[in-house]
């Protein structure tokens, strides 16, 4: 990369300020997305509670089996009389009131262990995808009326707690052109499929965009202005998380950052120790520039044959009016046609006759 | 593209699994795909017509006062989503004349050459479907109703 891009800052009426910014390092981070998906899988797992079903349930009966003989399967039995449940199968999974196959337990392993690179290098993959227009558009952001990607607001309209109340921020989203996925993101919320609905999974909905802010320059007090807006999340840029950057696993979260915060990355990223931004395999991931490149051209055998290819076979031509085809397939049809072997008669295939002397010599004998 | 760690043929790889414009049909057809993208002009999930991908694509949708509008991204500018277009209306003037320039504007310094009969037969449906139907020929008596009618 010869010169890194720029970014333009974005004021807080949507405009430009005219100040740009240097793109931090890790928007040049490789897209990966099959390392993005793995870690995600791993980090959403980590929050689950444990639960089982009650250690006792479906043992809580003195079933004894009845043994052979008795002309019935062999599973305990609840024991006693006077009662229907006297008699009954029990204990086992196939049984009314009976465990379930494999009781779930509490000690299940609920939570995993990732390496630190790897979550590094996931979430410095799913920054660069954040700074890629299709991307978002493929996750189902509304970014039509982003003036740039990545979207920078100017730090300065953050100060003294500009957005601490709600109808500020959202006023501010829709002014920079991300009023559009705040809509979405609010319109979605629809009432959950299935049994998540009684626990505590009530409703689902759209992803809007992530605010990324400095907390040292923009202060704490943007968090409680954007927190109650449909969809939209904040998240200082000293934490980023995955599972905002990339929900579900899915590249490409449209993120507003504010000036400060960007121009902070690259030093989040010097002070991770030990972690130096992943490198790209290619430098070129254009194919078409790749195959079009000098480089490749040079090598390249020049194509076969001639600009335009006979027909050999396709096409019959008929001999008898094309001389050329008929001397092909027939080379004696020259020496035919110039000594008019054509034009001689043939003799007529009939014996010459017996002559009379012949004929009264045989009559003789 | 910004960086060069990005282009066309990655982000297709990366979605083209998945995305939000596509439309996969369970069992019918043998499990066919299309794609809402706007940039599409056929509707089909595929490299070529994917426009969301492409640094050089075309939509053309109905004009609302008629005749067709049509979209073009600028090449090179796409990470400016609001300014990174260009869109030309043509009216309702004739239809040869909004193919030409159709045709034209696909066409026109090498823009998406191949894209060009597509793009022209979009707007041709897209006129179609304008154009007010003709309205049902009255229907004939026939049979018995057509003997009382003649006989009246």
């Amino acid at each position: 990369m010869a010169s890194r891009p720029t970014v333009t800052i974005i004021g807080a009426d949507g405009k430009a300020t005219g100040a740009t910014e240097v793109l931090p390092k890790v928007f040049g981070a490789p897209i990966r997305p099959d390392i993005v998906q793995h870690v995600h899988t791993g980090m959403a797992k980590n929050k689950r509670q444990p639960y089982s079903v009650s250690e006792k349930a479906g043992h809580q009966t003195s079933a004894e089996s009845w043994g052979t003989g008795r002309a019935v399967a062999r599973i305990p039995r609840v024991s006693g009389g006077g009662t229907h449940r006297a008699g009954q199968a029990a204990f086992g999974n196939m049984c009314r009131s009976g465990r379930m196959f494999a009781p779930t337990k509490i000690w299940r392993k609920w939570h995993i262990k990732i390496n630190q690179g790897q979550k590094r290098f996931a979430t410095a993959s799913a920054l660069a995808a954040s700074a890629v227009t299709p991307l978002l558009m493929a996750r189902g952001h509304q970014v039509a009326t982003v003036p740039e990607v990545p979207l920078v607001v100017d730090s300065a309209s953050f100060s003294g707690a500009a957005y601490a109340k709600t109808a500020a921020a959202l006023a501010l989203l829709q002014a920079v052109g991300a009023g559009a996925d705040v809509e979405k993101a609010k319109q979605s919320k629809k009432l959950r499929a299935g049994k998540g609905k009684m626990r505590g999974r009530r409703h689902r909905q759209r992803r809007g965009p992530l605010v990324v802010y400095s907390p040292a320059v923009d202060g704490k007090e943007l968090v409680k202005g954007f927190r109650n807006i449909p969809g939209v999340e904040t998240s200082p840029v000293d934490a980023l998380n995955l599972l905002q950057l990339a929900p579900g696993g899915h590249l490409g979260r449209f993120i507003v950052w504010t000036s400060a915060a960007i121009k902070e990355l690259d030093s989040v990223y010097d002070s991770k120790q030990g972690f130096a931004l992943p490198s790209n395999v290619v430098s070129q991931s254009d194919l078409t520039r790749l195959i079009n490149s000098s480089e490749i051209q040079t090598v390249l055998n020049g194509p076969k044959g001639e600009a335009r290819t006979k027909r050999g076979h396709v096409q019959k031509k008929n001999p008898l009016k094309n001389k050329q085809i008929m001397l092909r397939q027939n080379p004696y049809a020259s020496t035919f046609a110039k000594e008019h072997l054509g034009e001689v008669k043939a003799n007529n295939g009939k014996p010459t006759p017996l002559s009379a002397a012949f004929k009264e010599l045989h009559k003789e004998i | 593209m910004s960086f060069s760690n990005v282009s066309s043929d990655l982000i297709w790889e990366i979605t083209r699994n998945q995305n939000s414009f596509l439309v996969k049909a369970k069992d019918c057809a043998g499990g066919v795909q299309f794609s809402r993208d706007p940039y599409n002009l056929t509707n089909q999930h595929s490299r070529t017509h994917a426009g969301f991908v492409n640094d050089k694509a075309l939509s053309i949708v109905a004009n609302e006062k008629g005749g067709v509008k049509v979209t073009s991204k600028k090449a090179g500018a796409s990470n400016k989503p609001a300014s990174g277009v260009s869109t030309v209306t043509f009216g309702n003037t004739t239809a040869r004349k909004t193919y030409k320039n159709v045709a034209r504007l696909a066409a026109k310094n090498h823009y998406r050459p191949d894209l060009r009969a597509a793009a022209v037969s979009r707007a041709s449906a897209i006129r179609a479907s304008q154009r007010t139907p003709k309205a049902d020929p009255e229907k004939k008596l026939r049979g018995n109703a057509a003997k009382k009618a003649a006989s009246a």
